[in-house]
């Protein structure tokens, strides 16, 4: 978020070439590069509006509700790539938390207050198993995330015994009936001020206003910079970089967590194949962003950038209709542009 | 470090008893079977008799159900003694199951196979070996099985547009969500569809691969309502994806103008939504689970079979679903 700063400093008597040095600092930072790279895929939906759809809000309005979970696991990513890291899990820690709370809420009859936080709290905890093997035994966080989303996506499907968690209920002489979608489930999915914003879209920008307060004004953030920029240096300047480690991980489960709820809300099921892939997505969007995959340096409004960039271009080839083939093929060309858009900073 | 290494050492030894620990119960349980198996072939009136069951995938509640429909109808019969086997989409991992059941000298193999090609083979040497193959839904190359049952996805798709264009009346404006269409059944149920609706005024006004996903149904589904104002029916290759078209046409308010077909009519999915108001018709796709297992008791007895068994389908709407459906095809 503050990366948008120059750090040149001003000479008083060269303020106007200060002022164009400043432009120039500012136009070659990521979030200006980031905003170019969404302004050319705007552009792109102006061109190919699908018959003007591209021109009426509910639109847009939906192409913010479907990044939303992707937005959500890529707030959680954010942190971990921060520090250098990568969390392969996510998508399944989606999908188990889809499947716990589906369960607990359809089936169990948990109240919200209950079901909420405990899969908060089981999304936390596969976060910080990870982070406690990378930063206690220093393995490298891509084998040991591949293991936990091993593990998470089998878990998940243990509890649903490989069935999606749905309303379905089978009544003893083997038929089935559909018991109730659970007020909380109706919730997540609805719309407010006027049907004009999903809620899901405002708990994606809740993750974002809270990661951002996270990154940018509390020290653990500073630390999480440290810890990604030099970790050895961070260390020797006492910052407890285990300590941190495992918060970052443990806050990416949160995150998956949340994005888990909320897909379970939305397919008003829990789907043990739920978020196959999702992860990729939500590391697309950290890194189209601009946030650095070495570590050190990014931030969440870049994430931001990034979840919309990646959600317009969906929407764009959806709205268009455009087939599977030529989508898969179309996305990696403007990815590939985005980021070369992007490298001009260096 | 050393004393690290010896701790990863132990749990990890820790680990893999657990796994095995954990593994061992279905070769134990094949070696059962096959002690009293081995001895006199498939020979007829025996004690009781070991079907090998091996699925390509369980990850589709479509082939949860098909297991399940084949544990049913296997429980009715006392005599047999059922070995599933899940290959987890892996190819290799399916043929390694033929060569097993082969070794353990089962009396009947029944296979689901993720792919032709590769499991032909297999799938020989074990009528080779003297076992009799039930090869089920997908198929193999050429002919050296017992016999084959499935479906016909053609048909069905046919069917389907039939379904649509009578409930039309011959004319409106449909949504088609397609399955992946780089499968066979994704292309069948297209196919079909198009060829029953070729001569009728409708219109295919917005058609997306939605992947059989119920979440990339409801994304393409929302494209759609913010092009079209007016859409009368969506045609979804299967229920989860016409169920996802729902809950976008249910957040947009226009799910009431707008009528869902969906494919597969599983009793906790398809028909659950139809009997909920939800889908307007489903088409079965009959995973053919318990014509398996009378198909594998005639095989046993010694009776013949017929190399291809092609199953049925039926329809289920708001009106007929209380009773069970229809038959159709």
């Amino acid at each position: 978020m503050n990366d948008g700063r120059p750090d040149q400093h001003e000479s008083i008597g060269a303020l106007e070439r200060s002022a164009a040095s400043r432009l120039r600092a500012f136009l070659s930072s990521p979030s200006a590069t980031a905003l170019l790279a969404l302004g050319l895929v705007l552009a792109i939906g102006v061109a190919f509006s699908g018959d003007g759809a591209f021109h009426k809000w509910a639109t847009h309005r939906d192409a913010l509700r479907q990044a939303s979970v992707y937005g959500i696991l890529a707030c959680g990513m954010t942190f971990v790539i921060i520090t250098a890291g990568i969390d392969l899990s996510v998508g399944s820690v989606l999908a188990l938390v889809a499947v716990m709370f589906s369960t607990l809420s359809i089936h169990e009859a948990w109240p919200p207050w209950l079901a909420v936080p405990a899969c908060l709290a089981l999304g936390g905890a596969c976060g910080a198993a990870s982070g406690l093997v990378v930063a206690k035994w220093r393995i490298q966080p891509f084998i040991v995330t591949l293991a936990m989303m091993v593990f998470a996506r089998g878990l998940a499907k243990t509890l649903s015994g490989g069935m999606k968690v749905s309303t379905a209920v089978q009544l003893p002489d083997g038929s089935w009936t559909a018991a109730p979608v659970p007020g909380i489930f109706r919730l997540i999915d609805s719309r407010l001020l006027g049907d004009n914003i999903s809620v899901v879209s405002l708990v994606f920008l809740a993750c974002i206003a809270l990661s951002w307060v996270i990154l940018s004004r509390l020290r653990w953030g500073r630390y999480l910079y440290a810890i990604g920029g030099n970790e050895e240096a961070a260390r020797l300047s006492g910052v407890p970089v285990a300590a941190m480690k495992v918060m970052a991980y443990a806050l990416a489960g949160v995150f998956a967590a949340v994005a888990g709820l909320c897909q379970a809300a939305q397919e008003q099921q829990g789907d043990p194949e739920a978020g196959l892939g999702y992860e990729l997505t939500a590391i697309a969007i950290v890194v189209i962003g601009g946030t650095s995959l070495m570590g050190g340096r990014g931030g969440i409004g870049l994430t931001l950038l990034g979840t919309l960039i990646i959600g317009y271009l969906d929407k764009i080839l959806s709205v268009n209709a455009v087939p599977e083939a030529s989508r898969l093929m179309l996305t990696g060309v403007i990815i590939i542009a985005a980021v070369l858009v992007q490298r001009r900073k260096d | 470090m050393q004393h690290n290494t010896a701790r990863y050492m132990l749990s990890l030894a820790a680990t893999a008893i657990v796994c095995l620990a954990g593994c061992k119960k279905t070769p134990s349980d094949a070696t059962d079977g096959s002690s009293s198996g081995q001895a006199d072939g498939f020979a007829a009136a025996k004690a009781t008799y070991t079907i090998g069951m091996s699925q390509c995938n369980l990850g589709e509640p479509w082939r949860v159900q098909m297991n399940d429909d084949v544990r049913r109808a296997a429980e009715a019969h006392p005599e047999l003694k059922m070995i599933f086997k899940d290959a987890q989409n892996d190819t290799l991992k399916q043929r390694a199951h033929v060569e097993e059941f082969i070794g353990a000298g089962v009396d009947l193999i029944i296979i689901s196979p993720k792919e032709a090609q590769p499991l032909t083979e297999p799938v020989a040497k074990a009528m080779e070996a003297g076992i009799p193959v039930i090869v089920l839904d997908r198929r193999v190359i050429g002919d050296n099985y017992t016999c084959f049952i499935g479906a016909d996805n053609r048909l069905i798709g046919r069917e389907a547009g039939e379904w649509i264009v009578s409930a039309l009346g011959g004319k409106g404006n449909v949504v088609e969500l397609k399955g992946l269409m780089t499968s066979t059944p994704g292309q069948d149920r297209h196919s079909g569809f198009r060829e029953a609706i070729k001569d009728s005024q409708i219109n295919i006004i917005f058609e997306a691969d939605m992947k059989w996903l119920e979440p990339d149904a409801r994304k393409e589904m929302e494209s759609a309502l913010s092009r079209f104002d007016q859409i009368d029916l969506v045609y979804a290759h299967n229920d989860p994806g016409a169920h996802g078209a729902w809950l976008a046409a249910n957040a947009a308010g226009r799910e009431g103008q707008i009528r869902f077909v969906g494919i597969d009519a599983l009793p906790h999915e398809g028909v659950l939504y139809v009997k909920e108001g939800i889908l307007d018709a489903t088409f079965q796709y009959p995973t053919g689970g318990a014509e398996a297992i009378d198909a594998a008791l005639k095989i046993l007895r010694g009776e013949s079979v017929p190399k291809e068994i092609t199953l049925g389908s039926r329809v289920f709407t708001k009106e007929n679903v209380e009773a069970g459906g229809e038959p159709i095809g």
